[in-house]
């Protein structure tokens, strides 16, 4: 009787029954097709323990569960209806996209030329470089504390250095918004800046020799070759950050806990004061919800557009 | 064709969407801090029953107990003498301190969980009427009532009436508060008053202003922007605690009222036009003679101005104030003082106040060494030793005219204003259980004003969504 190891026939050398002298030892036919299986299990309960969680909280948005409330009733789309009919929570979504798209917009440019400054090989590039991921590696919240000991008029630095006295306020209605983003593009800008420059350092060399070889200036060769290839990841550093700025919380809160008014109140703002503060678990719940489809219609079509820009890059860089 | 700039696959595309959907799923799941173990007050046992026999400190001698607090002058002054709460008991106690900002989000979800990780945590008057519905605290006055559980020398009434009645509530609406359980032991206190920078009063000859119209007067007057200094600091923040210390206390002297009792039927009324008028004022002064950057503006903010010279008044907690004025605290101490504020129009010096208080977690498991710990921090011994650091103001009114008066030598008219407002003091708020919300909701309309939205129309608005919610 001949049997198969692997897939493979036994040649002359191979011995009736399979096994080789030397040769490991021939594994049971049940662990061989048990070994997908049990591959995949971590996957599997990382899985599960966050669907888990995702659907619990979905489960929240057709109860009425609240500190006042601790035995819910399953109320079926009220919350959504409640919410859906809240001029708040319209508000608080069209500040949330005005946000993501100021604050992903600013951080896109200034991280692209930031990384086409640091891809040229010198000392100070490489010095900064390095000092650039530094605000990275403060937490957002530790961020918004400081900056607002900086815009605070009566003894914040801002002030102090542009001259402008004790009367002007940062974060009053009409600046609010634009010195909260503001913040978040001197924490995230540098991620844009190392993600682009990444790229940039991957492309191929070939179509620039070339070029220069026949006389293309440096615009011409940044416009037709350089950010045509390196758009996806761009189109990368878009996706993450925007979709990071669907989901802002934490500076915005600690610098004015979504004032003055209502002017910075983002739908997790609006979730936070209703789950956390007023302890309304399930309306917090279809905030978050509702946001979550927000991000994940977001995100499917920003993927979409990668995907285009991918197949365009691999055509210019042929 | 170069690899790196191959198109991704479907597949992939499909898994960074939905990646970025699942990056929303925690914060979804955040929302919810679980459903199990429900049921109001009455549903959860009480344990003092259980104690029995003769009271004895060292009952419980070797158990451990935690506790959850927030850094504050009163967490400060008592944590050197938490040993001596350990030698006299035999209990070990875990303090853990939570920033003040971050404090009750963290007590609200570790309550609702149940875990009963602290047995006994800080927390104010309002919250009672949050976390007494559901059940997260233990009723007190069975613990008090037994003498098995509660020493002979513990002198319950010797802790001012108004602060234990603001710390009582059935829960019902339309009660007044002082009815129902005694859900917390009122621990420190603060009165909300004017601290003043005396020296630039003395030197500027201004008289303390009597009413409000004056005061706004004052505080314009000693605004100076070009100089960096301005009137008078109060809270502006989007938060329910910009409405209970400076604004509370005066709207309340100018005849303000936040909701009239039908019944079990509730009318905002923070629209009246006594309201309207004093909001209307009170925001002025804000613009004219507060911190530019008002709507940010919390206690921190306010005594700090004060103790760099920038602010030459705060109408806020006198407590919040009185640690600015001691040796080396601030570079104005020495130079602060205190006053009532303006009277109302009928000379009323009605006051707001705050009360840190004791609480017990209905889900301790140790309840009866947790009661020990509560009983001794807000006895005579512990609190007369902690009034020789920063805590101010004690709630035992032997401590207050004992330990604590001989401290004020070097605080000009701080026993004055005490003694002025203490009969006045009490929450002027109506208890009910949305209060976090629609006094927050009010923080928000204020801001607002401020911004320029018209007060009547602005109030108008605010009252007719406050009377649905509390109503609810």
């Amino acid at each position: 009787m001949t049997t198969t190891v692997g897939g493979r026939r036994p040649t002359e050398e191979t011995p009736p029954g399979g096994a080789r002298a030397g040769a490991p030892p021939r594994i049971p036919d049940w662990r061989r097709k048990a070994r997908p299986y049990l591959l995949s299990v971590p996957a599997v309960l990382l899985i599960i323990g966050i669907l888990y969680a995702f659907f619990y909280g979905v489960y929240y948005t057709v109860l009425d569960y609240a500190a006042t409330n601790p035995d819910p009733q399953f109320v079926g789309v009220a919350n959504y209806r409640e919410v859906l009919g809240d001029p708040l929570f319209w508000r608080s979504a069209g500040t949330t996209l005005l946000y993501a798209v100021l604050a992903t917009g600013a951080e896109t440019v200034l991280g692209v030329a930031i990384a086409l400054l640091l891809n040229r090989s010198s000392l100070i590039g490489k010095t900064f470089e390095r000092l650039l991921i530094l605000p990275l590696m403060i937490a957002p919240v530790i961020a918004g504390v400081i900056w607002k000991l900086m815009f605070n008029p009566q003894f914040g630095v801002l002030n102090h250095v542009f001259g402008l006295g004790s009367t002007f306020d940062w974060l009053s209605r009409d600046r609010a918004l634009f010195s909260v983003v503001l913040v978040d593009v001197w924490i995230y800008t540098p991620f844009v800046a190392i993600l682009v420059l990444a790229g940039i350092r991957s492309l191929p060399q070939e179509p620039f020799e070339a070029s220069d070889v026949d006389g293309a200036s440096w615009f011409y060769m940044f416009r037709r070759l350089m950010l045509p290839m390196m758009w996806p990841y761009i189109l990368v550093a878009v996706i993450f950050r925007f979709m990071d700025c669907l989901k802002v919380f934490d500076s915005v809160y600690v610098l004015t806990q979504g004032g003055p008014g209502v002017t910075t109140t983002t739908l997790q703002i609006s979730a936070f004061q209703d789950s956390i503060t007023n302890l309304n678990y399930s309306r917090g719940s279809t905030y978050m919800f509702l946001l979550w489809i927000i991000v994940f219609i977001t995100a499917r079509y920003l993927v979409g557009v990668l995907g285009k820009a991918q197949r365009r890059a691999a055509g210019a860089g042929v | 064709m170069s690899e790196q700039s191959r198109p991704l696959p479907l597949s992939r595309r499909t898994a960074l969407a939905a990646l970025g959907g699942a990056a929303a799923v925690p914060l979804l799941s955040a929302c919810g801090v679980g459903t199990g173990g429900g049921g109001d007050a009455a549903a959860t046992a009480n344990g003092a029953a259980e104690v029995t026999g003769s009271f004895d400190w060292k009952a419980l001698s070797g158990e451990s107990i935690k506790i959850l607090q927030t850094p504050h002058p009163y967490q400060q002054a008592f944590q050197p003498l938490l040993k001596e709460f350990t030698e006299l008991t035999g209990i070990e106690v875990q303090a853990d301190l939570v920033a003040e900002a971050d404090y009750f989000t963290k007590l609200n979800t570790e309550l609702a969980g149940r875990t009963g990780a602290h047995d006994v945590f800080m927390t104010g008057a309002y919250f009672i009427w949050q976390y007494g519905p559901p059940g997260w605290m233990e009723d007190l006055a069975p613990w008090i009532q037994n003498s098995a559980a509660t020493s002979d020398e513990y002198d319950f009434e010797d802790i001012y009436e108004g602060l234990r009645t603001s710390t009582r509530w059935d829960f019902e609406k339309g009660s007044a508060l002082g009815t129902g359980g005694q859900w917390a032991i009122p621990w420190g206190f603060e009165t909300n008053v004017v601290a003043y920078n005396k020296r630039v009063f003395d030197q500027r000859g201004i008289a303390l202003p009597e009413t409000f119209d004056d005061f706004i007067q004052v505080a314009t007057d000693l605004t100076d922007r070009a100089n960096n200094t301005y009137g008078v600091a109060f809270r502006g923040s989007k938060s329910w605690a910009t409405i209970h210390p400076g604004f509370m206390t005066q709207f309340t002297r100018e005849g303000g009222q936040d909701y009239t009792a039908e019944g079990t039927t509730y009318t905002a009324a923070m629209n009246s036009d006594a309201a309207v008028e004093f909001t209307r004022k009170w925001v002025d002064l804000a613009k004219n003679a507060g911190p530019t950057s008002w709507t940010t503006y919390d206690y921190p903010q306010c005594t700090g101005d004060l103790g760099n010279g920038n602010a030459m008044m705060v109408y806020d907690a006198d407590s919040a104030t009185y640690p600015k004025n001691k040796a080396g605290a601030s570079k104005e101490a020495g130079n602060l003082a205190w006053y009532p504020g303006p009277a109302g129009p009928d000379g009323s010096y009605a006051t707001n106040l705050w009360t840190w208080s004791l609480a017990m977690n209905a889900a301790s498991k140790k309840k009866q060494a947790a009661w020990l710990f509560i009983q001794w921090a807000t006895g005579k011994d512990a609190m007369n030793k902690a009034t020789a650091s920063t805590f101010a103001d004690p709630t035992r009114a032997s401590v207050f005219d004992g330990s604590f008066k001989q401290t004020l030598g070097g605080f000009p008219g701080y026993l004055e204003t005490f003694e002025k407002v203490i009969d006045s003091t009490k929450i002027q708020f109506t208890p009910q259980t949305k209060f976090f919300e629609t006094t927050e909701d009010w923080a928000v309309a204020l801001q607002d004003i401020y911004s320029g939205a018209d007060a009547k129309s602005r109030l108008d608005e605010l009252a007719q969504a406050n009377t649905t919610k509390i109503n609810a």
